[in-house]
């Protein structure tokens, strides 16, 4: 017994088990957790051009136009890879997490494995046993797909959350469906059950979206367990429906409807003058179809979002000096290292802010590791790779880890632990441009920040001169379900201080 | 007392099963079975058992819950049974009750194990409507604060078993096999087993407890009573049960582990 404890130990030293993932969950009709896929990329913010701009990576939500908008992180490369890599399927592995297994049960033990790695897996089919308490419980997988890595040996005892082991899996459309939640209890929630009665299973969010959409639920295909309508179910018959009754050419070019008047009336006008402007379809993929379902998502939840602005006069001074002793040609330094390592020291304090909402059970769990995720663009759309653990890292290993993920993204190249398991975002938006925008959070996340450009502007001092100051808008959006304003402002005020005065860094140096 | 044929319409089936004095590991093997093999409702009792038995739960380590010396002393058998929950004596005096459920025909009830649990205590509710002081207290059945039903559960895809060992009767000296569990629900509150425990029969007749059981399941089912030997008849080549009797070898082994765990514990305190 004491050798075996002693293994798991080794084992668990040797980082053979993945911290807590990103498993939370995004509203769903199953109870559980989901991790976070390649190609989830938070529907972020939006931003405010309209139009013809190449697709788009990042949208912005302004008060009444959702708009998107191209949001460029600082690469040295200009040149972007063809389109081929547009069509390219998004893929990869999945976090099979111990999904909720019931009221106040916070964690159970493994009991034994149904799988080894490399075995195909069918839907529904068993994985493991595990206990909690007075039960034994079948853990079956929501996927089809191949074990790729188990996590977990028998007799460790594993929280709910926690991921079990990893899949291989194909389709897209799960990994999405993933964001609601994974189902590895068969088990619908009560809601789910009352449903039922009335002759189709879904949940009352799903109703209630299909309601906004003006849509009958028992026309929609159910493609979840038992023929359950999913959010996507209804969202992809509201676009096959629009299409249909030829309120927009394809799902690509819904966002004209977005579009200023101006614009409309532009063609109009083109069009009396003898011009001909033809329409061009652009079917989503990749990137871009993922974004369309994530931002979907994100836009159901309800969002405040917090504006503040920083004094990054210290911020440009540090960072002048930094690539002033810098001696490694290969490293450039930045601001977004420096905001990336004061972020995660405030979350340190606001752990809150680095978390994810599980929707079903009502509760919040609060993500060990720092995984801050980037917003970036790339030829085939916005992405969000994430670095790992920053609590752990140094800001030097930050500025490299963040040029590596920026190579990257625009290579296509990001894995799919690269893209997956982040619990905050910070989307550089002044890279770009505009003062700041309100981003929509990246789900299952509960805050996101975007910064904007740093600028000068003036400030009196106390005599009554006017001196420059570089000042930083930023925006927080966050998840109203889970976070107050009173927390955000005081997170804020963290992370600002570590900004402003950053030598306050050196304090939490050990 | 029959149920009127339109009473019958639109509850599920539950094929009821009577056993009497059958040896619990059996009655454990016919359970597994019926609950990976059958996809049909199914409730067992069992009207004790024909020796006394150690039963643990699917996890349990002798070393930690039983006092290895006078089992191995009184070669009392010890089984590991498929389900989760603690550590019991099961003996002529105890009566076995299990529900083999497809989620489905319970629609209400969530398969998880606190649902299933609650479930199972509206069923015992009716049942000891009329004796005193029933409760479900977190997954025991109680009289007041004093335990006379002990549960545990296994859940599957679809389906999933509660199986109850109520204490009708005890003998004391049984007792002493089982030591105080390290994992014990708060309202035991570190008391003894005799402390803990409670005779059902102070509160009801073995006769009328199952007579009351099978009426009280009859007006959330539809139960026809099958016979052991059908399902014997048809049992599956593929299954393989799982709860076990453990061998005196491995009890033995439990014995070294539980005295060198005790001799590193005196040396680290020495």
């Amino acid at each position: 017994m004491i050798g075996r404890r002693a293994w798991r130990e080794l084992r668990r030293s040797y980082g053979r088990r993945w911290p807590i993932p990103a498993a939370c969950q995004v509203p769903c009709p199953s109870p559980g957790f989901a991790a976070p896929e390649l190609g989830r990329p938070p529907a972020r913010s939006g931003c405010a051009k309209s139009s013809r701009a190449p697709l788009a990576t990042a949208a912005f939500l302004s008060s009444d136009l959702r708009f998107r908008f191209e949001d460029l992180c600082r690469m040295k490369a200009c040149g972007f890879s063809s389109d081929a890599l547009r069509d390219a399927p998004v893929a990869g592995m999945v976090d099979v997490p111990l999904a909720q297994t019931g009221e106040g049960i916070a964690e159970c033990e493994l009991l034994k494995w149904f799988v080894q790695e490399g075995d195909l897996i069918e839907e529904f089919q068993p994985l493991c046993e595990v206990q909690s308490d007075k039960a034994t419980i079948e853990i079956t997988s929501r996927y089809k797909g191949k074990v790729a890595h188990i996590n977990c040996i028998p007799g460790d005892i594993v929280k709910v959350g926690e991921t079990l082991l990893k899949m291989a899996v194909e389709d897209p459309h799960l990994l999405m469906e993933d964001c609601g939640g994974l189902e590895n209890v068969n088990s619908p929630t009560s809601e789910m059950i009352k449903s039922k009665k009335c002759g189709v299973l879904s949940t009352p969010a799903v109703r209630g979206l299909a309601k906004e959409y003006g849509i009958d639920i028992t026309d929609v295909h159910g493609t979840g367990r038992d023929g359950r309508v999913l959010k996507e179910d209804v969202l992809r018959y509201a676009a096959d429906k629009r299409i249909m009754e030829g309120s927009s050419t394809s799902p690509g070019t819904d966002h004209e409807e977005q579009l200023p008047e101006g614009a409309q009336t532009h063609h109009n006008v083109s069009a009396k003058s003898g011009w001909h402007y033809n329409d061009e379809t652009i079917p989503l993929r990749g990137f871009q179809r993922a974004m369309v379902k994530s931002m979907s998502l994100a836009a159901k939840v309800p969002h405040f979002h917090y504006v503040e602005e920083i004094n990054c006069d210290a911020l440009v001074e540090l960072k002048a000096s930094f690539q002033d002793n810098n001696t490694d040609p290969d490293v450039k330094h930045t601001f977004l290292p420096l905001l990336i390592k004061s972020l995660s020291m405030a979350l340190s304090k606001y752990p809150i802010m680095n978390s994810c909402f599980n929707e079903e059970s009502l509760e919040v769990i609060l993500k060990g590791s720092h995984n801050i995720g980037i917003a970036m663009a790339t030829p085939n759309g916005l992405v969000v790779p994430n670095i790992k653990n920053v609590q752990s890292l140094s800001i030097l290993e930050i500025t490299k880890e963040l040029s590596r993920l920026q190579q990257f993204a625009l290579n296509n190249k990001l894995n799919p632990e690269d893209v997956s398991g982040g619990t905050i975002t910070l989307s550089n938006i002044g890279a770009i441009g505009g003062k700041f925008g309100s981003p929509l959070l990246n789900l299952p996340e509960v805050a996101i920040i975007a910064v904007g450009r740093i600028q000068n502007a003036p400030q009196f001092a106390d005599d009554g001169d006017v001196y420059p100051v570089s000042i930083m808008t930023v925006n927080v959006g966050a998840d109203h379900r889970v976070l107050d304003g009173a927390t955000v402002a005081r997170f804020c005020n963290e992370w600002k201080q570590y900004v402003e005065k950053p030598e306050l860094l050196m304090l939490q140096m050990r | 007392m029959t149920i009127p044929q339109s009473q019958k319409i639109g509850r599920p089936l539950m094929k009821l099963i009577r056993l009497r004095g059958w040896p619990i590991l059996q009655q454990l093997h016919i359970e597994e079975q019926l609950l990976r093999t059958s996809s049909e409702n199914w409730c067992i009792i069992n009207d004790g058992t024909r020796e006394p038995t150690i039963v643990m739960g699917v996890s349990g380590k002798p070393a930690e819950l039983l006092e290895i010396k006078p089992v191995l002393h009184d070669q009392v058998p010890v089984i590991k049974r498929f389900t989760g929950g603690g550590t019991v004596i099961v003996d002529g005096g105890t009566i076995f009750v299990t529900f083999i459920c497809n989620k489905d025909a319970v629609p209400d009830v969530q398969p998880y194990p606190r649902p299933i649990m609650s479930w199972s205590s509206l069923i015992y509710n009716e049942v000891f409507q009329e004796t005193g002081n029933f409760h479900l207290r977190e997954n025991d059945y109680v009289f007041g604060n004093r335990k006379f039903g002990g549960n545990a559960q296994s859940i599957t895809r679809g389906r999933w078993i509660h199986h109850t060992s109520f204490l009708w009767d005890y003998e004391i000296r049984n007792m002493a096999y089982l030591k105080l569990p390290s994992r014990a629900p708060e309202y035991r509150s570190a008391r003894g087993h005799l402390e803990f425990v409670c005779r059902m029969k102070d509160y009801i007749s073995r006769s009328d407890f199952i007579g009351r059981t099978i009426r009280v399941l009859g007006t959330h089912f539809s139960v026809e009573p099958e016979e052991l030997e059908a399902i014997q008849t048809v049992s599956s080549t593929n299954f393989s049960p799982s709860s076990r009797l453990l061998t005196t070898q491995e009890i033995e082994s439990a014995l070294c582990e539980a005295e060198s765990r005790k001799s590193l514990a005196c040396s680290a305190s020495s």
